[in-house]
């Protein structure tokens, strides 16, 4: 309970100035930090600790608010927050000269809050609620800069594709409720829970209180994949994170290297008995797609960030793909060893653009301080970032000694073990993993060749510049001291080559292969020794000793630099639909709304019009009528009294004639 | 046809032509003077119908002393009389005087329609006298029989008359007189 | 012979004529013209019948007491016409309307 309060002490305190609210944040997180060290020691294989209180009720339903504490929880709370905390140290260094630094803080003080709190809450309902808070902070810090008109973007584009995650998981979280009508999350998944129990005979899915058709738990596992899908970047929901790149450095670092995005592989861990051995197969199959469509994507990438993303994607593709071959631990495992590495990274790269930054400003340059082709021979200038970069880049590619190793190689074992059980189309997916690695180690040496080794190569393009470059200050090396020493084996293990003395792996049941397997010694050597070799091609390729140079244009250069299409085929088909939509609905309601609303008071008007005509002529000449009339008769009787004597002797006469001629005729 | 039925209808054209020139015109001489003519064929008119003492005294009293009066009348009032009174409109066939003539006219149908059917010529009393031989024939003298009538039989109204005569004649005087002197 | 019944219908025709001009003219000695057609037509008419009556003559002594009264009225009439000409300097008795309403 204790990180969340803090969280949320910590968003209401901001709104005083610069550096305080820095300070602030990073002695909350701290203190989160420490709590969680604290909670992880309780909860690690010794309990699990489950608290819960009434929230509200509807109709029969009552929904329970809570704190679930398993081993999962307790990791990646702690994971969270250590991730969290250099990251912290690291922005009070990095934001200094920005002028929204409280703004910034307010902003990861939230996210870490909506972090923590998705870890640790024991409802689907609250699962939900902070699954869409996660996906909003992010939302917030991506379009940090919201003046420029990509982040913008960026972000608009991050917050649909999450959402079209969030609504699969929504979908996913009421089917589960309606077959097992309760939203908890120990009863659903816990130790002989109720999803990991039924089966699916005869087309129905059996399950404690009832049946319903097979075709809702596909429809549950789908939305669940979908969920997945948009946050932690997977085929085919992935193109967000590189245009997340657009905001802070740090905030990559944080969110789409190390938390957010593994929140998705978070979600896969706890829902993990509810997969079908079926859905299984097909989750492996994506996330090794996703892996190797990736990593052939960063080959040829240009920009610093957008490298790192696609590794990054390519990274959780590897997670993805080992939930889906059963490695449940060696999942989690990588997890943690990526976070860690990819954190250092970032933290790297954010040092090297900074720099790069200072130098456009001082010579008044026009070029993108993110593009590595200008980059070069930083090693002798900013050698301790080097270090840590090094280190960093070796434990990505999966070398022995490294924490990496340990995780990654863990992996493909197994999935070549599970590939043996399964028929030989599904072979292809170790294979494909195998692949990626070798790409992921030829990607990440040019990579750092281009950056740190050679010559400086923006001299070329603009001779006579001035800069310095420099390591930065002590909350850029203390950082990277720590990141980088949590990249190394120890630890994580004290064997540095056998994975199974992980005490992560330790923690999590999964599938223990004997010892004896010969994949277990094959697959590690192989893989290595060939990484090893691809390492110092790249090397000599790119510092310039021309050996089999790969040509820059062709098919597949262009294939995997325009990142295999696929957003320019979202953007035409989909973004063009959505908006050709909106715009004849708005037409619509401008044009037959509106205008049915403005032809009532025309309407109104015409009636007006018209009564007022009848009143005027027909009204008024009825009654102008009727005094005509009267002036007539009246006119005409008055000549009888003119006093013209001649009329009276008329009137006279004609009376009498009458008489006569009646008695005549009559 | 007898020349005395000739005569009668030329008698009563000249009397009824007369009659419509002296109503239809304007001019107030030529109606009086067309209603001399008048008088005339009306003493002509009585001739024919054997009774020449009122001939007579009509041409006398009527022409000589009525139409003289208002002659006199007329010409004798001064310049401005004459104006006033020959002043007129000049519309020639005006419509405002239609009602009398439909008035006139309708008179006139009655009276026709009367006459038609009392069928005067056969009534009982005058078949009676016809009969009896007691009517005045034209060889008759009638002025005997005039005068000893006025003096036995109508006494009364002879004197009547006179009387009336001098009462109207007295009047007639004191209303023309002249205003006092100023 | 003439019937009396021509008699009676010339008699009828100028006793219209003469209420025909009372009725329609506009000077009032031509009313009084018109007055006197009247009377002449009564006169023919008496003298029309009078021819029947030989003993007491009633028709011939009447129309000659008429003729008489018609001069007298005549000669009232004349003096009226006359003060009314002084009073009200038109002889248009249209105009002599103070008797209205």
């Amino acid at each position: 309970m204790l990180p969340l309060f803090a969280g949320i002490v910590n968003s209401c305190l901001p709104g005083k100035r610069n550096k305080v609210s820095g300070w602030i944040a990073t002695a909350a997180i701290l203190a989160s930090c420490v709590l969680s060290v604290i909670i992880f020691a309780k909860t690690w294989n010794v309990r699990e600790t489950h608290v819960q209180q009434l929230w509200f009720t509807i109709g029969d339903t009552k929904l329970y608010a809570g704190i679930l504490l398993n081993n999962l929880s307790a990791l990646m709370l702690l994971l969270v927050s250590v991730i969290a905390l250099p990251v912290h140290i690291y922005s009070t260094a990095y934001m200094k000269n920005d002028e929204n630094y409280d703004r910034y803080f307010i902003y990861l003080s939230f996210f870490c809050f909506s972090m923590l709190a998705l870890v640790v809450v024991d409802s689907m309902v609250l699962l939900y609620v902070f699954w869409e808070l996660v996906g909003f902070s992010s939302y917030l810090l991506i379009g940090f800069w919201f003046t420029r008109e990509k982040a913008v973007q960026a972000n608009k584009k991050a917050f649909l594709m999450n959402r079209i995650g969030d609504v699969g998981l929504l979908t996913a979280i009421i089917i589960l409720f309606a077959q097992y009508h309760t939203f908890d999350i120990a009863q659903l998944f816990g130790e002989g829970g109720l999803a990991g129990q039924p089966t699916i005979t005869n087309g129905l899915w059996v399950a404690h209180g009832g049946g319903l058709p097979a075709i809702w738990q596909y429809i549950a596992c789908g939305g669940i994949f979908l969920g997945v899908a948009a946050k932690s970047a997977q085929f085919p929901l992935h193109t967000w994170l590189p245009d997340a790149m657009e905001g802070p450095t740090s905030i990559s670092a944080l969110i789409h290297a190390a938390t957010m995005v593994a929140a998705g592989v978070f979600l896969l861990g706890r829902v993990y008995p509810m997969f079908t051995t079926a859905e299984l197969d097909i989750l492996a199959v994506i996330g090794c797609f996703t892996a190797f469509m990736a990593a052939t994507i960063a080959l040829t990438q240009n920009d610093l960030k957008r490298i790192l993303a696609y590794s990054t994607i390519s990274q959780l593709g590897f997670m993805v793909m080992a939930m889906g071959i059963g490695a449940y631990a060696s999942s989690l495992f990588h997890l943690v060893t990526h976070a860690f590495f990819k954190c250092l990274l970032f933290l790297v790269a954010g040092i090297v653009i900074h720099q790069m930054e200072h130098i456009k400003k001082d010579n008044d340059l026009d070029i993108d301080p993110q593009n590595i082709l200008y980059m070069g021979g930083l090693r002798k200038k900013m050698p301790f970032t080097f270090i840590a970069a090094v280190i960093a880049g070796l434990a990505l590619i999966g070398l022995p000694l490294t924490s990496g190793y340990l995780s990654k190689d863990g992996i493909l074992i197994q999935a070549v073990d599970w590939s043996d059980s399964k028929s030989l189309l599904f072979r292809l997916v170790p294979i494909g993993a195998i692949i990626t690695t070798w790409l992921t180690a030829f990607y990440v040496a040019r990579m750092i060749v281009k950056v740190f080794f050679g010559e400086f190569r923006l001299e070329q393009f603009h001779p006579h510049i001035k800069y310095h470059c420099s390591d930065g200050g002590w909350q850029y090396r203390a950082t990277l001291i720590l990141l980088a020493l949590a990249c190394l084996f120890p630890f994580f293990s004290l064997n540095p080559l056998l994975y199974e003395q992980g005490w992560i792996f330790g923690g999590f049941n999964s599938i223990q292969l004997a010892r004896v397997n010969p994949y277990h010694t094959i697959i590690p050597a192989g893989v290595n020794i060939l990484s090893v070799l691809l390492i110092y091609w790249a090397w000599a390729v790119y510092t310039g000793r021309k050996i089999l140079v790969f040509p820059q244009t062709g098919l597949l250069f262009r294939l995997s630099y325009h990142e295999w299409f696929i957003d320019k085929v979202y953007n035409k088909v989909l973004v063009r639909a959505v908006l050709a939509f909106s715009k004849a609905l708005s037409w619509f309601d401008h044009n037959i709304i509106d205008g049915f609303i403005n032809l009532l008071p025309l309407i109104t008007i015409a009636l007006s019009k018209i009564t007022a005509w009848i009143d005027h002529y027909i009204i008024d000449g009825i009654s102008r009528v009727l005094a005509f009339i009267v002036q007539i008769t009246g006119n005409f009787v008055r000549r009888f009294q003119g006093g013209k004597i001649q009329y009276y002797l008329f009137s006279m006469l004609a009376i009498v004639l009458a008489l006569f001629i009646l008695k005549i005729l009559i | 046809m007898s020349l005395a039925q000739a005569l009668f209808y030329l008698m009563g054209f000249i009397v009824v032509a007369s009659a419509l020139f002296v109503a239809s015109t304007k001019n107030l001489v030529r109606s009086i003077f067309m209603f001399f003519i008048t008088l005339f064929a009306l003493a002509g008119l009585y001739v024919l119908a054997l009774a020449d003492f009122v001939a007579i005294t009509q041409v006398v009293i009527y022409v000589g002393g009525i139409l003289v009066l208002i002659l006199f009348a007329f010409m004798l009032s001064g310049k401005e009389t004459l104006n006033v009174l020959q002043q007129q409109k000049s519309k020639f066939i005006s419509l405002n005087k239609l009602p009398a003539i439909v008035l006139a006219v309708l008179f006139f149908i009655v009276m026709v329609n009367v006459i038609g059917k009392i069928n005067a010529g056969n009534l009982g009393w005058i078949k009676q006298v016809i009969s009896a031989k007691a009517e005045i024939k034209p060889n008759d003298e009638m002025i005997n029989n005039i005068g000893i009538n006025l003096m036995t039989r109508y006494l009364l109204p002879f004197e009547a008359i006179s009387i009336l005569l001098l009462t109207a004649l007295v009047g007639a005087a004191h209303l023309a007189r002249k205003e006092g002197r100023a | 012979m003439i019937s009396l019944t021509d008699f009676l219908m010339v008699s009828a025709a100028l006793f219209c004529i003469g209420l025909y001009m009372i009725v329609s003219k506009h000077n009032a000695i031509q009313i009084l013209i018109g007055i006197e057609l009247m009377l002449n037509a009564a006169i023919l008419n008496l003298v029309a019948f009078g021819k029947y009556d030989k003993i007491a003559n009633g028709g011939q002594v009447f129309a000659l007491f008429a003729i008489v009264l018609a001069a007298a009225t005549t000669a009232v009439a004349l003096a009226i016409i006359l003060n009314v000409y002084k009073k009200y300097k038109t002889i248009d008795p249209g105009r002599i309307n103070n008797l209205k309403d």
